[in-house]
């Protein structure tokens, strides 16, 4: 009756982890395991024995250029440095090439970032501006000094878990886009500083007592020239 | 989520009364598209979205799960808060389906099925938007109100206020320069309760045919006599017990003196006019050096308890 014992469903047969107390050895290797590691260490030996077969039948005499014009650095081929590979002028569109596309990154970041603070409006809390009461005579002024006192605000509204926790992504969304335009436009500075620097044009820097409001950075000044 | 009791939720406290005004609440958005949402386009045919329904099907056991987006109403009437991936504040679109100045635009359903849409209000844009979310008491705009307008320059702010008023309410936005003046048009022509008015705030009587009796003046002319031509204005249309919202640029009146100096200096002008302000609000951070100052006109004397 075997034809009716296959038709029992038997439980599935799970494979063994290793025991917590054994955890100390890492994992238990089964024979699937072994066949991987055993055909990844074969197929080194072998790649290995192909390469060490082709070192030992090299030509002595066998040359091109390369043996000449690269070197080996710490066991890597890297070709020599090429002094005036760019003339000057390919390497300053490349720089502007640069710039362009870190600009792009900015205006791009600003764009966002305008359009998530069109619907992102802190409506519970704002601490930066000033309400101003008008009052007739005393006992108005008191009754509006109460009235601020006990006001209520729209913030007390209870808001469900799920949308707290999306508003919440939103306005941190939005304070990441900020600090990376921010950096962006640091970096968009700094490289047209550097451009500037290497066109033509005579320019000095500024000394010390000359800076309005000195920080660490160099301020440079360019002598007027006539454009025509 | 706890399901909604009927008349109102939470701490917000319901307002009865409001025709019009449905709380949002239920299935909003469910297309997992990009961050920012995409927006509507403006213009004569504006492709309205009309949000599928969330992913509970059609019996909707229960509110969990389908809602992205829950929209509150604002202490004052007419205005929303909407809370979800965005935090801002909303005005119910009177003409459903078509943007104004390409807003976002949120479709929330209600419990019984029917969808309302909302506009976005950016405060970047607009100094009523930005005097709500300074904390302002009372804006006195509200459904039913008319509202005089003056400054209205593209008409986005007209709008929000054309959706706060209602089709009960009526705006008469007076613009005096034409290329802004034929946006004002042609958000007029689908915004039945806006009055476009082209001409100059300074001249009321070359208008005073077309606007009736107002109940409110809001003035965002920035001019440096703006306390004249709201007071011309306000002789010609608004009502005894009126009220009026005015918006002042420290640098539109004058550029040399702190804006605190002038706006003091505004609001002597408004109370030598018989105006009587009653607060002002600073519009940051969304505008640098403004203000806000709301009050009424002609009010009544207040009667005087006898001391006891």
């Amino acid at each position: 009756m075997s034809s009716l014992r296959n038709a029992i469903p038997r439980p599935a047969h799970k494979e063994r982890s290793q025991p917590e107390a054994r955890k100390r050895f890492g994992i238990l290797e089964k024979h699937k395991d072994y066949i991987i590691r055993a055909n990844a260490y074969h197929k080194k030996q072998e790649t290995l024995k192909i390469l060490r077969q082709k070192a030992a039948f090299k030509n002595p005499d066998e040359f091109n250029f390369k043996m000449i014009n690269s070197k080996t650095v710490d066991g890597r081929h890297r070709p020599k440095d090429e002094v005036n590979k760019y003339s000057a002028e390919e390497l300053m569109i490349m720089k502007t090439q640069d710039i362009g596309y870190v600009f792009q990154k900015w205006q791009s970041e600003k764009n966002k970032i305008d359009k998530l603070t069109a619907s992102l409006q802190c409506t519970g809390d704002q601490s930066s501006r000033r309400h101003v009461y008008y009052a007739e005579d005393r006992e108005e002024a008191r009754e509006l000094e109460v009235q601020g006192r006990s006001k209520s605000d729209i913030s007390t509204v209870e808001i469900p878990k799920d949308i707290k926790k999306k508003m919440d992504r939103s306005y941190r969304d939005l304070e990441g886009r900020k600090s990376r335009a921010k950096d962006l436009e640091k970096l968009y500075t700094d490289m047209s500083m550097q451009k500037e620097l290497q066109k033509k044009g005579r320019k000095r820097k500024l000394r010390d007592d000359e800076l309005l409001n000195p920080n660490g950075k160099a301020v440079y000044k360019w002598r007027a020239d006539r454009k025509r | 989520m706890r399901p909604p009791v009927t008349g109102g939720r939470g701490g917000g406290g319901f307002r009865g009364g409001r025709d019009g005004g449905g709380r949002g609440f239920g299935g909003g958005r469910s297309f997992g598209g990009g961050r920012s949402g995409d927006r509507g386009r403006s213009g004569p045919r504006g492709r309205g979205r009309g949000a599928p329904r969330g992913r509970g099907g059609p019996p909707r056991g229960g509110m969990k799960g389908g809602s992205k987006v829950i929209v509150e109403p604002h202490r004052h009437a007419g205005v929303f808060i909407a809370k979800g991936k965005e935090d801002a504040l909303v005005t119910k679109n009177l003409v459903p389906g078509e943007a104004v100045y390409n807003e976002k635009r949120i479709s929330v359903q209600n419990e019984d099925g029917t969808k309302v849409e909302y506009r976005v209000w950016n405060p970047f844009r607009s100094k009523l938007a930005a005097a709500i979310l300074g904390g302002v008491d009372n804006i006195w705009i509200k459904p039913g109100a008319k509202v005089l307008y003056l400054g209205a320059a593209s008409g986005t702010t007209v709008s929000h206020v054309s959706d706060l008023v209602g089709p009960e309410g009526c705006v008469y936005a007076v613009e005096f320069s034409h290329r802004s003046g034929r946006d004002l048009v042609n958000m007029a022509k689908k915004r039945t309760n806006v009055i476009p008015i082209i001409e100059d705030a300074r001249h009321p009587a070359k208008y005073r045919m077309l606007v009736g009796m107002v109940d409110v003046i809001f003035s965002d002319v920035a001019q440096p006599d703006q306390a004249r031509i709201l007071a011309l204005n306000a002789s010609f249309f608004l009502k005894t017990g009126g009220h009026f919202v005015i918006s002042i640029k420290a640098n539109c009146i004058d550029s040399t003196v702190a804006a605190e100096a002038v706006f003091q200096s505004e609001v002597k002008k408004l109370q030598q006019e018989q105006f009587k302000p009653a607060e002002q609000v600073t519009l940051e951070p969304f505008e640098r050096d403004h203000a806000c100052v709301v009050g009424g006109y002609r009010m009544p004397k207040k009667q005087k308890t006898p001391a006891s």
